[in-house]
């Protein structure tokens, strides 16, 4: 990493490079004390002494008291006096959850794989535990959290902020997540679809940054989309503008889990990728399906890339009608890159009225399965109007 | 055509005295599947993962790996055969580092000394694999929290390239941050084509990874489910009797 700059010898290169090796231990555990940061970094007890001072004084790092093993220890974290944001996305197989200080520097992070068809009461504790363990492990409180950011994949009411159809969540309809959360960490709570938040945290830190009219699509368990127009998320008085996954695809299809017949999601949904490889390779699940993709599989290619051509022409036709300067892609099938994009590209670039000068752009977001959390942590930031957001 | 599965168990007995802890019991896994075993207390799960490690042998019933018929008379032989097994109680040396706990019993020698380096480099590979958060792998296991003890568990398994890990109540007694990192490190076994017996309580936890779910219920198989497609509600039905299988 900073290895040409250790050759040049000199010694301030040299404690360059060593602090660049403890800030990097700090970021990956969060919370670290500093007996564990000279074994993670391999410096000398003193060297990691002086950095973290010298990090201090720059106020890059904060220290605080804390114990390991029953001896006092310092506790190193990265500085975070100003307040704490939790961004959480609860999606259909894992919850992912992250803390940031309130400049957006993710100070810690973890994945909890989820069951299919998770209920609302245990995933919603677990949720809270779970920020409430990697807050303390930060040796910081609750009370320290300024807001709370949660993504859900499905339409969220604006005004009430509760899920808008019993079948999209099972049993997650009518239940003011926002306030179950807040009664538990005891601070503000705000709830929106994981389309709008990833496009919301797209706009802000990635791929769609300085556009002011973006088509953000997430193509996941489900397909959604965010619709930014003016700079501006636009929900609708329902919550259900850009839901995607549930215009008419085929109007012979089967019914869709929300009652409406040929959806988009029930070709393109997860179950109904997996359930077309059945014959040839059994049951998978949709990691395992993307993984087999990206590594040649035929079969698997051709699944995503079906599922590419057939959202293509949803988004060709949504971008037609509310043209966007940009068309941004995430989600799990997007880690598979050309095999899904390409499609979505020749689909778009063939509605001649979009393209007619200019090719529209469609380009991968940058944030990866991370775009959810970090539009979470976005909207926790502008819930309680924290300043210095970019 | 289809390849035989990683492990396939028939007919499978063991009692202890009077207690009839397996009877007839059928089990199998695949390469690349993490199967959950799930039952009341002294249903049979821990028994079976004993008999699967080599250390109860069953009076009856067959084990074949990979197709082919097999005895696991001792657990060094169950090693053998590429099955690895973590115990409920860890077993791990608190008075020594990551790496020699990872290694413990299995040094690596060169000319006849412990190839000390040799065996950190490995330790860090394993820890990374599974994505874990340790700071050193010569840190001492007394310094580190229960869900890493359990990650030091695991990363032992992955000693001698084994095909097979058994896991047994993993994410018992572990904080939700904790349990989120041994599922995900399960998750991670899977996804280097292992299979794994992943035994647990909590129906959350199973369902979350597993892609089977077999119930015992005192001794006898009683179900099979798909952990992605059916409900808590079979599955609870069948743990506690209120639905059978007959066999």
């Amino acid at each position: 990493m900073a290895r040409h700059v250790l050759s040049s010898g000199s010694q301030s290169a040299l404690r360059e490079a060593n602090s660049a090796r403890l800030l990097g231990a700090v970021r990956q555990f969060g919370g670290i004390t500093q007996v564990e940061l000279a074994e993670a970094t391999g410096l000398s007890p003193a060297t990691v002494s002086t950095i973290v001072k010298q990090l201090l004084v720059a106020g890059i790092v904060e220290t605080r008291s804390t114990t390991r093993s029953g001896r006092r220890a310092q506790m190193v974290t990265l500085a975070h006096k100003s307040g704490l944001l939790v961004g959480a996305h609860i999606g259909t197989r894992a919850l992912r959850l992250a803390i940031s200080d309130s400049r957006f520097e993710l100070l810690a992070e973890r994945t909890l794989p989820l069951p299919s068809d998770h209920r609302l009461d245990t995933t919603l504790d677990r949720t809270a535990l779970l920020a409430m363990e990697l807050v303390e492990g930060l040796g910081s409180t609750t009370s320290e959290v300024l807001g709370v950011g949660i993504g859900l994949p499905a339409p969220v009411d604006p005004t009430t902020g509760m899920i808008l159809d019993e079948g999209l969540m099972r049993g997650w309809a009518d239940v003011p997540i926002a306030d179950v959360v807040s009664s538990r960490i005891n601070s503000p709570v705000a709830v929106d679809n994981d389309a709008n938040l990833s496009a919301l945290g797209e706009a802000r830190f990635g791929a769609a940054r300085g556009f002011r009219d973006v088509l953000y699509v997430w193509a996941s368990y489900g397909t959604g989309a965010g619709l930014i127009i003016g700079g501006e998320i636009h929900r609708g008085p329902r919550g259900t503008a850009g839901e995607i996954g549930h215009t008419l695809v085929d109007p012979q299809g089967p019914i869709c889990r929300c009652g409406s017949r040929g959806c988009l999601d029930t070709r393109v949904g997860a179950q109904a990728l997996i359930d077309s490889l059945r014959i040839s390779r059994g049951p998978l699940s949709l990691s395992d399906l993307l993984e087999f993709a990206s590594s040649g599989d035929p079969g698997c290619r051709q699944v995503v890339a079906d599922a590419g051509a057939t959202i293509g022409v949803a988004v060709a036709n949504l971008a037609v009608a509310f043209n966007p300067e940009i068309v941004v892609v995430g989600g799990e099938l997007a880690e598979t890159e050309s095999i899904f994009l390409d499609p979505i590209r020749a689909a778009v670039n063939h509605r001649v009225l979009i393209t007619r000068d200019d090719p529209l752009e469609v380009r991968r977001g940058e944030l990866g399965s991370l775009a959810p959390v970090q539009g979470a942590l976005a909207m926790a930031a502008d819930l309680t109007h924290v300043p210095g957001g970019p | 055509m289809t390849a035989p599965p990683l492990l396939r168990m028939r007919h499978i007995s063991k009692s202890f005295g009077a207690v009839q802890a397996l009877i007839n019991v059928d089990f199998e896994v695949k390469h690349h599947e993490i199967v959950a075993l799930v039952g009341d207390n002294a249903a049979g799960k821990s028994t079976l993962a004993r008999v699967i490690a080599g250390v109860h042998q069953p009076e009856s019933g067959t084990i074949e790996i990979n197709g082919e018929l097999v005895t696991l008379p001792r657990t060094a032989i169950a090693q053998a055969h590429g099955i690895a097994t973590v115990f409920q109680g860890l077993a791990l040396a608190e008075n020594l580092d990551v790496t020699a706990n990872i290694f413990l019993g299995r040094e690596v020698r060169e000319h006849g000394l412990l190839a000390e380096e040799h065996m950190e480099t490995l330790a860090r590979d394993y820890l990374e694999r599974l994505h874990a958060r340790i700071p050193s792998p010569r840190t001492p296991v007394s310094h580190l929290s229960a869900g890493q003890r359990q990650c030091v568990a695991i990363a032992r398994t992955l000693v001698g390239d084994p095909q097979l890990i058994v896991l047994d109540e993993p994410t018992a007694s572990l904080s939700v941050a904790q349990t989120a990192e041994v599922l995900t490190h399960i998750q991670s076994l899977r996804g280097l084509g292992l299979g794994v017996v992943f035994i647990s309580h909590n129906l959350t936890d199973v369902r979350a990874v597993a892609d089977r779910i077999e119930v015992l219920r005192h001794g006898r198989f009683n179900g099979t489910f798909s952990a992605p497609h059916d409900a808590y509600e079979e599955v609870i039905a069948a743990i506690t009797g209120a639905t059978t299988v007959r066999n």
